[in-house]
């Protein structure tokens, strides 16, 4: 071995010595997420929101002056394997804090062992169920009641339609938003005169929505995402019901615009003005909101282009907030990280804006709810 | 008790959807005929149907009809690849054929995130071939879409019948499926013949996809329950004529309309496999199966 090898093979050794020590200095984000399974799609754009937010808060000289890592692990959407993942970037990974995806129950199954061990975990999905669980997370997601008070509202003060007919899937969040929609209906007014079901992958509506129109419905109150809401349009249209109001779910993007682009202003949704945004940022008129938006929309363009916005701006936002709890407790250690969030008192994010506090786990406390129609392609505001 | 016009209605629903499983059914039998295989990647035709034609559509700006007839050929042509790069090798080295069925499993799942790749996970849709409608009659209401599928599907199933019945290489499809080695012994191209039937079955499921994308949507996922029901129907219908498929496509389609009537939605798949139960109970060839043994 001549000397020129030996100095090569010397420092390439010294520079693999140096990698763990790097990654050690890093401030590790751990992430479970259902990236395959049922929720591959909204937790596909939870990590496109931390992915971006790190790269963001990296990119102004990080936290304490230490790099952000995202550690994402699949937990292919089952609460058992949350639990392994959940572990093995506790004990593997030493992560500082958890940031993780809309898979509810792997969230739950992990809840004890994470509060035991006194890590924050700021999630897109509800808190756990346990108080001693909840103290140590705090949730990003809207309460389901809002999406039904935005589109009731709507129907009061907008129209004169007062009798609704409610059409859900047999999902847990669905059967859900279904017990909220029923009791709510009368705080606005209304009357819900039929109570159809679907599943997901059914190919026609016709029966339900033609039962719904015959109960005297003026519109149907559709509980329930995904691509069916399109196939709700087409029959309505081919049913020749050019009256009736359709009032979706919020959605993703691309299916919104393929049930509007059937109905026009027949179809409606609630939609959070930073989906709106995308099209047009000067739906948003508050300035310190415009001011978190404006920097998550350019960043979430250049990296995924047209992709829906709304989930990964509020998974964005809780990366924001994570970075300024941590440079307010000047620590990184569980405690001190939670203490400083939940003082971080009002904060306006790109997604909406937050309430969090020592009794205040769920954040969004103000419906962020507008809405939206499409029109020429885009998602624009309902006025 | 439901209404006269909604059980009506339920009806014309279930007959139109009813078509378009049947049309997928035939697709099951012209492969499964030919070869003795079951086919489960048929209902990816079906989604590959919709999507092609949603391109050409919106993206080309090509007509329907020509778009139509483009997609159709161009899904033919993955059926060939899918004969000829998957099923032919398998066959020629003589797998057994739960493990050519299993491939077909594969083939789906491989043509799916190839199309999410490629093409993304969204829902399409595009107008009816006729605009307006429907056509009320009283409360009923006909979309003018039923109607190109109800002919469309007549056209092909009359198509059909007159090529396995008339022209020599349909004769020559049925040999195979009466005895390949018979057929292969007379001269008949038996690999050639495994290719024509997972080119045929291909068009006519990319022709119910785009016949039914105008009243739903199409994405990388809607082959699957296409193909489950395509196969319910093909079972019902006994695996044997084009009419006999289309006929158990048209009661499997009938059927659910009318559980989601009587039962709600929820048990529209109960009911539907209920009925499949008692068919095979009592006519375990299903309700064709032993009229006929054509194609």
């Amino acid at each position: 071995m001549n000397v020129k090898t030996t100095l090569a093979a010397a420092l390439a050794a010294s520079a693999f010595a140096v990698l763990p020590a790097t990654a050690q200095d890093n401030i590790k984000i751990g992430s479970s997420l259902g990236l395959t399974g049922y929720g591959s799609l909204t937790d596909g754009h939870w990590r496109d929101g931390l992915e971006i937010a790190i790269a963001a808060v990296n990119a102004k000289g990080g936290v304490l002056g230490k790099k952000l890592e995202l550690i994402a692990e699949d937990n292919k959407s089952t609460p058992q394997q949350a639990v392994v993942v959940y572990r093995k970037m506790m004990s593997d990974d030493k992560v500082s804090a958890f940031d993780s995806g809309c898979i509810s129950a792997g969230n739950f199954a992990a809840a004890s062992f994470v509060s035991k061990a006194k890590l924050p975990m700021f999630l897109c999905s509800i808190l756990p169920r346990q108080p001693d669980e909840q103290k140590w997370a705090f949730s990003f997601l809207p309460p389901p009641k809002f999406e039904v008070d935005a589109r009731y509202d709507y129907l009061k003060s907008k129209t004169e339609v007062r009798k609704i007919g409610l059409l859900a899937d047999p999902s847990p969040y669905s059967l859900l938003m279904r017990g909220i929609a029923e009791k709510a209906a009368a705080e606005f007014g209304l009357e819900v005169v039929a109570n159809e079901t679907y599943q997901q992958d059914d190919s026609d509506f016709s029966v339900q929505i033609g039962r719904i129109n015959s109960a005297g419905a003026g519109a149907i109150i559709m509980l329930g995402q995904g691509n069916a809401v399109v196939t709700v349009a087409n029959n309505v249209k081919n049913l020749g019901l050019n009256k009736i109001l359709v009032l979706g779910s919020i959605n993703e993007r691309d299916i919104l615009v393929a049930t509007g682009n059937v109905l026009g202003e027949q179809f409606l949704f609630p939609s959070p003005l930073i989906q709106l945004a995308a099209d047009d940022i000067n739906v948003i008129t508050k300035p310190e909101s415009r001011a978190a938006a404006e920097p998550f929309i350019s960043a979430m363009k250049a990296k995924f282009g047209s992709s829906d916005s709304s989930m990964a701006s509020r998974a964005w936002d809780s990366i924001m907030m994570m970075a300024a709890a941590m440079k307010k407790a000047n620590a990184t250690d569980g405690t001190a990280v939670r203490d400083a969030f939940e003082a971080l008192g009002h904060y306006d994010g790109a997604g909406a804006s937050y309430d969090f506090s020592k009794e205040q786990h769920v954040g969004i406390t103000k419906n962020p709810y507008v809405m939206a129609l499409v029109k020429d392609g885009k998602l624009v505001l309902k006025k | 008790m439901p209404s006269s016009v909604e059980l009506i209605q339920s009806l014309i629903n279930g007959v139109g959807i009813g078509l378009v499983y049947g049309l997928v059914a035939i697709g099951f039998s012209v492969i499964y005929n030919a070869s003795g295989i079951v086919n489960f990647a048929q209902g990816v035709f079906v989604m590959l149907g919709g999507m092609f034609a949603h391109t050409l559509l919106t993206t080309l700006g090509i007509p329907i009809w020509l778009s139509a007839i483009v997609s159709t050929i161009a899904v033919a042509g993955v059926g060939i690849l899918v004969q000829i790069l998957i099923i032919t090798p398998m066959w020629v080295r003589k797998a057994p054929l739960f493990a050519i069925i299993l491939a077909t499993l594969a083939i789906q799942l491989l043509i799916e995130q190839i199309i999410i790749i490629t093409l993304g996970d969204q829902p399409r849709t595009f107008p009816s071939f006729t605009p307006g409608g429907p056509l009320k009659i009283g409360e009923i209401a006909l979309g003018y879409q039923l109607f190109w599928i109800l002919g469309c599907g007549a056209l092909m199933v009359y198509a059909l019948t007159q090529f396995f019945n008339r022209t020599r290489m349909g004769r020559a499809l049925r040999a195979c499926s009466q005895n390949a080695e018979a057929a292969a012994l007379l001269g008949i191209p038996v690999n050639r013949m495994l290719m024509l039937s997972f080119a045929l079955s291909a068009a006519l499921g990319a022709v119910a996809g785009i016949l039914i994308t105008p009243t739903q949507y199409t994405a990388y996922s809607v082959g699957g329950p296409f193909g489950i029901n395509g196969f319910i129907a093909a079972i019902i219908g006994g695996f044997g004529s084009a009419p006999a498929a289309l006929i158990g496509g048209i009661v499997l389609g009938v059927v659910q309309s009318g559980a989601i009537v009587f039962f709600g939605a929820g048990f529209k798949n109960v009911v539907a496999l209920t009925v499949l139960l008692i068919v095979l109970l009592f006519f375990p060839n299903g309700l064709f199966g032993g009229l006929a043994k054509k194609a």
